[in-house]
């Protein structure tokens, strides 16, 4: 198993996956962690969080690769999401997750009351805007927090120098824009031929001009591919360790190819040389079908690009709008 | 007695609401409050809005929902320190830390958990009850089944946004609006104002009610899907939440134009107050009612439509450069 990063010179890349399905599909040899289950929806398909042998399955399937195995929990649960929430934690603590990432303070006064062997991180829809919530969230068992994505890397070194809480940071991939209860993609089940759980699994995107963003079906995303790439000096120099490449809606070769480039440049960043390869934009541009941004990390709109290397925003896929 | 809460984006909409018949109004300081500027007050205005409020034996809260910068948490307290000082009656928050250091320095000041907060479930609940919170607003997707739910099961008052959005996303949880567009300034009291991201205290350019199209890769599927965010005002539940025993019913809409806002009020007032004066047992005949609200819905919708059609272009206008 390999253990946490603890040296100047050492990091944790991380992501997230759904299902069995997707892990046996996954190469994982450039990942130090995976977080299992889907956030947004109960019937994705197999979702971990659901299928609970499935769940003890794939952390033994992480043990055995020597990853550290976390879960994820629901952004969103009602009241009848909560007694399989408990025994998705029970079973996540008996099959030994390290740690279990939390969006919701319902779940996380559960796990803190009545799993306290469970580490907790604190994921980006708690809505950690501040140090004293960092602070708050600390006191129910808090370890690690991914700040909510609007703040600026500004303003969450604001946080990491008061308080110190160790931040993980989405570096790549797309930014969870919104949550619903709604899935409008069952509309169109019967005029596409497509069922669910099959329906979100296509890569849907809605647009208007230059606008997009992609539809998960319950999850809205931003269509472009979030992208630190060229700014990972500056996140290892504040003091960042976790990265998370946010791929649960991608396929296996967009997970294997974008892990293997930031593996790359955060070795060679973290031995001195921060030069990137232009294969690796290439790389990232091809897995990219909207383009890059940087999401709010430079205190612009979401969707902008704000690094030095403009052309990394690759080209957009502009629809034209409507006449009417 | 069920509180009639109203909304007010300036002076005259606090006499008017409280005219009409509001038990509280709540107001935002500029900066601080999930509303576009213009319908947010003064430090003064706060102070002036209190007086009235009071003045008409109605009780005044502050909306400090934003979830602000670390930094900002100093200010905040001091301008906490003003308006518990000029006798405010509660604040409505979103932020945990922001929660939590308030009920530190203000122990028996009553803190309602904004919208914002988007408590879904009761352990929810349960964890805002524990960092100082005594009443929260409960999300408008719930049931009625779950929030009786909530009420058996804890000791937390409850209130019902009655006129308001109901958003495609869970409110608190979307950031579609920034993504878009956000231009970050800062005002003369060097507080950071967030154009475009409501949960930061900006306006919300309403993307989700743009006519999105739909793409599976390249290929057009759909010319047109709707992420439904519909306005809405509750009528039919209006008796049953009263024999639920929710502690507050709350209007929305600091941004509509004060006569609309009076006449939600009133028609609010009239309607808790014929309900609860009607015999219990006997059937209680809406039909009058709704007539009489499709005429304030008429008027509102326009109100909205023409605000959403202006949030929009303002969404697709380029961010100045600092």
């Amino acid at each position: 198993m390999s253990h946490e990063p603890q040296a100047m010179n050492e990091f944790e890349l991380n992501t997230t996956i759904a299902n069995l399905r997707d892990l046996r599909e996954s190469d994982l040899r450039d990942y130090d962690a995976v977080y299992l289950g889907d956030i947004y929806c109960r019937i994705y398909e197999a979702n971990f969080l659901e299928h609970l042998a499935d769940l003890e399955e794939g952390l033994q399937i992480l043990q055995d690769q020597g990853k550290r195995a976390y879960v994820t929990t629901y952004a969103a649960p009602r009241n009848d999401f909560l007694p399989k929430v408990r025994k998705m934690l029970e079973v996540s603590a008996a099959a030994g997750a390290e740690a279990v990432e939390i969006h919701n303070l319902g779940i996380l006064k559960i796990a803190h009351d009545e799993f306290p062997q469970l580490p907790v991180h604190i994921g980006g829809f708690a809505n950690v805007y501040t140090d004293a919530g960092a602070e708050a969230l600390r006191g129910f068992g808090a370890v690690r927090f991914t700040p909510n994505y609007e703040l600026s890397l500004d303003e969450i070194h604001e946080i990491t120098t008061t308080c110190g809480a160790p931040m993980e940071l989405l570096v790549h991939g797309k930014m969870p824009l919104g949550i619903s209860d709604y899935c409008f993609l069952l509309e169109y089940e019967e005029k596409w031929g497509i069922k669910c759980p099959d329906l979100c699994q296509k890569e849907l995107f809605v647009k208007q001009g230059d606008w997009a963003m992609k539809s998960v079906g319950k999850g809205i995303l931003s269509g472009k591919d979030v992208c630190m790439l060229e700014h990972l000096p500056r996140l290892l120099a504040e003091g960042h360790r976790y990265f998370r490449i946010e791929a649960v809606s991608e396929s296996p070769a967009y997970r294997r190819e974008v892990a293997s480039v930031y593996r790359a440049a955060l070795d060679r960043t973290i031995g001195g040389d921060g030069a990137v390869d232009e294969g690796w934009w290439e790389t990232l541009r091809r897995h990219a079908r909207i383009g890059l941004c940087n999401g709010f990390y430079f205190g612009k709109s979401g969707m902008d690009y704000a690094g030095i290397r403009p052309d990394a925003i690759g080209s957009l896929s502009t629809i034209s709008r409507a006449e009417s | 007695m069920v509180e009639l809460l109203a909304p007010a984006g300036n002076l005259p909409m606090v006499e008017g609401a409280v005219g009409n018949g509001a038990n509280a109004i709540y107001v935002g300081p500029r900066g601080w409050s999930r509303r576009r500027d213009q319908y947010e007050m003064s430090d003064d205005e706060v102070h002036a809005a209190i007086e009235i409020a009071h003045g008409g034996g109605a009780k005044l809260r502050v909306a400090i929902n934003t979830n602000m910068q670390s930094r900002e948490i100093p200010p905040m307290l001091r301008k906490m320190d003003n308006f518990v000082s000029w006798g405010v009656d509660g604040a409505i928050m979103t932020d945990i830390g922001a929660i939590a250091e308030v009920h530190r320095r203000f122990p028996d000041l009553t803190i309602h958990a904004s919208i914002g907060a988007n408590i879904l479930n009761n352990e929810d609940v349960r964890f805002y009850r524990s960092i100082g919170v005594s009443q929260v607003v409960a999300d408008t997707k719930l049931t009625l089944k779950e929030l009786a739910s909530r009420k058996e099961q804890i000791d937390v008052g409850i209130e019902i946004l009655i006129h308001a959005n109901k958003c495609y996303t869970y409110l608190g949880k979307c950031w579609m609006s920034p993504y878009h567009r956000l231009e970050r300034t800062t005002d003369p009291f060097g507080k950071d104002l967030f154009k475009g991201s409501p949960n930061r205290g900006g306006l919300d350019y309403r993307v989700c009610l743009e006519s999105w199209e739909l793409y599976c890769g390249e290929e057009q599927w759909e010319k047109s899907v709707a992420l439904k965010n519909d306005a809405f005002f509750l009528l039919e539940d209006i008796p049953k939440l009263i024999d639920l025993k929710v502690e507050c019913l709350k209007v929305q809409g600091r941004e509509y134009p004060v006569p609309l806002v009076e006449r939600m009020v009133r028609f609010y007032r009239d309607l808790i107050d014929t309900y609860v004066a009607f015999p219990k047992g006997e059937a209680f005949n809406l039909s009058p009612w709704r007539s009489r609200l499709a005429a304030i819905q008429a008027q509102r919708d326009t109100a909205r439509s023409d605000g959403t059609r202006l949030l929009l272009i303002e969404a697709r206008q380029p961010v100045p450069a600092n």
